[in-house]
């Protein structure tokens, strides 16, 4: 499947600060990329599983799966702008013995639809993939947009798997992943243009475990998501300036690899930092701190996380480096950290 | 027609072209945008703001005001177009539309605009949101409107059908709601998305008083907008209005995939051309 991979652009200057505010990237320069990686994934997937179909709430074209719904038309429903409805009927698709990937953005799949998720899919174990766009600080668009809630959202509900991924490798490889878990998931999903880094690592995503990516003396920093690509570019970056970092990609959120995080966690004479592109109230950074304070591991801890509070609308790359989740944010912190 | 009534709506059409490229200008900051939206509702909020609603544009909140909610978020450069043609904002501040601490964010929050009365990026808020504020207006015994401006996309969304009973039972003859009905959503044309009618006789259905009209005709808009504050049953209102995305720039009106519109720099030219060429006489 490794088709359609973009060699990085030439570096640019820095971004005009009328970039428009919908269009969301997580793409730094000096990243390939690779266009789709979820509608694609599948679309291949769906050639063995007949029992998978799609739905999405008016935003397919914005969440990759109208590859799906092109390629299979018969084997998607087009809910309408109705995302409570279309949770519920997932679930009941679920019920019958079908497995729907159902899309919309985080927040509304989040915010929106909890209840309904909840009652109508969670508890009721129906066997639902719930795959968000434009989750944490992707999008400028503002906070009706900005889903920085979502990880702390789903980790409250009981019965549902959250998975944060990386980049298109990730992705491609949870789609799988995720079909042959039976049970509701919450995934995250980058779209369009995705950065490809992990396939440089030596990784497979695997459902529950925590993978580390490389070692390091000085820092083990904890990431989720695309905040691993940011601490995987730091630790580059700060190698140069004699600082070792280690990083452990955790793109299963819940349940925890509690085992790995303890482990590495417990290797004395680092400093401890989370990443994760959500607010710092309720994701990664709170599991990872009640785990280690539950497993009697005391490192010194630091969280980088977006603020708790309803950010600015603007440009995408002024408002990550402005909340703190840009490549250069990451190395600024650690940095004054250590 | 009266000749009062003749200089009203071709002074309207001129405000309503001003409104046009108010959106023009914004959109090219960018190079896209949600901008053959706002060409085609233009019609509607200029009749809104500048024929029906009582409004103090230097006094945004005045308590006497009738309401404004963009239930379509990101009919935010419309709705900015619009409020500078009324008088809340200076033409200047157009070109800061989108960008970085403008108080012009391309989905439109209450928080940001002067005369901006709802954070609506999620949709599907603004009738629940008029609900309330109908309910509250009654309450202090006041004679003002709610007016909500809703997308045809947008009508899928339950809450809306949840308030629209709610209205029809508190008879919250206060609210006029107002349908963009532009035959698109985000996936495409509205029908073959998730047809949602017969509108007319759902909402009939529902306890409105409904009205449906051309959405680019100011004359039409000027008496249903005056049927709807005048209309002597205790019902909520709504107007549907059909109208035509991009009306006013015929390449635009022509262009089949245009919820979200990019265009070639050299082409902004074209589109004022293009307007300028259908200037109201
Ligand atoms: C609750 C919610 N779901 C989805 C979206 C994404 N979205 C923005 S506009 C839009 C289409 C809305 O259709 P319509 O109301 O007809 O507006 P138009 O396409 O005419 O601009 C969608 C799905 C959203 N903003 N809020
Ligand atoms: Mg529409």
């Amino acid at each position: 499947m490794n088709t359609n991979v973009q060699e990085p652009t030439v570096k640019s200057s820095a971004p005009a600060p009328s970039m428009p505010a919908i269009i969301a990237s997580s793409v730094d320069e000096g990243h390939r990329t690779k266009a789709a990686p979820f509608g694609h994934a599948l679309v291949e997937l769906g050639r063995t599983r007949p029992e998978i179909v799609g739905m999405s709430a008016d935003l397919a074209k914005y969440t990759d799966i109208h590859i799906f719904a092109q390629a299979y038309p018969d084997r998607f429903y087009q809910m309408g702008m109705s995302e409570q409805l279309m949770a519920t009927a997932a679930g009941g698709l679920a019920k019958e013995g079908f497995i729907p990937f159902a899309t919309t953005y985080a927040t509304f799949a989040a915010r929106r639809c909890y209840d309904f998720i909840s009652q109508g899919v969670a508890e009721q174990d129906a066997n639902v993939k719930f795959v968000g766009g434009l989750p944490g600080l992707t999008t400028g668009y503002g906070p009706s947009h900005q889903a920085t809630d979502d990880l702390a959202i789903f980790r409250a509900m009981p019965n549902i798997t959250v998975i944060d991924p990386c980049d298109a490798l990730d992705v491609e490889q949870m789609v799988t992943a995720v079909a042959d878990h039976h049970g509701p998931v919450y995934m995250r999903m980058l779209r369009g243009a995705v950065p490809l880094v992990l396939d440089e690592y030596n990784y497979r995503f695997e459902l529950g475990k925590a993978a580390l990516l490389r070692g390091g003396r000085d820092v083990l920093v904890i990431s989720t998501g695309f905040m691993t690509m940011r601490a995987l570019d730091a630790a580059k970056d700060l190698q140069k300036d004699g600082v070792d970092v280690a990083v452990l990609h955790v793109p299963t959120v819940k349940p925890l690899d509690e085992v790995t995080i303890l482990r590495e966690a417990a290797r004395t004479g680092r400093l401890v930092v989370v990443a994760e592109n959500h607010t710092i109230v309720g994701g990664l950074g709170e599991a990872v701190a009640g785990c280690l304070l539950r497993g009697g591991v005391a490192p010194a801890f630091r969280q980088i996380a977006l603020p708790d509070r309803f950010l600015s609308a603007g440009s995408l790359p002024v408002l990550q480096d402005r909340y703190g989740i840009s490549r250069k944010a990451v190395i600024d912190r650690i940095k004054c950290w250590l | 027609m009266s000749e009062g009534n003749l200089l009203h709506n071709s002074r309207l059409a001129e405000r309503a072209h001003r409104v046009r490229h108010n959106a023009i200008t914004m959109a090219e900051v960018h190079g896209q945008g949600y901008v053959a939206q706002a060409l085609g509702v233009a019609d509607v909020l200029s009749v809104a703001y500048l024929h029906a609603m009582r409004i103090r544009p230097d006094q945004p909140e005045w308590e006497d005001r009738d309401r404004f909610l963009l239930s379509v978020g990101h009919y935010g450069i419309a709705h900015y177009a619009i409020l500078t043609e009324a008088g809340y904002l200076p033409e200047s501040e157009l070109v800061t539309y989108g960008c970085d601490d403008s108080r012009l964010p391309m989905s439109g929050m209450a928080s940001y605009t002067p005369g901006a009365e709802m954070s609506g990026g999620s949709i599907g808020l603004g009738l629940p949101m008029a609900v309330g504020m109908g309910l509250g207006l009654k309450r202090k015994k006041s004679s003002s409107f709610v007016y909500t401006l809703m997308g045809d996309g947008e009508l899928a969304e339950g809450p809306t059908w949840e308030a629209a009973i709610s209205a029809s039972h508190y008879k919250l003859d206060n609210i006029i709601a107002l349908v963009d009905f532009n035959k698109v959503q985000a996936d495409g044309p509205s029908p073959t998305i998730m047809s949602t009618e017969p509108l007319v006789a759902k909402f009939e259905a529902f306890g409105f008083y409904v009205q449906r009209v051309d959405g680019n005709d100011l004359p039409a808009l000027v008496k249903a907008f005056d049927n709807a504050r005048e209309h002597p049953e205790p019902k909520p209102r709504i107007i549907i209005c059909d109208t035509k995305m991009g009306c006013g720039v015929d390449f635009l009106e022509a262009r089949e995939k245009n919820h979200f519109i990019r265009l070639e720099p050299d082409e902004w030219k074209r589109a004022y051309e293009a307007l300028e060429a259908r200037r109201p006489a």
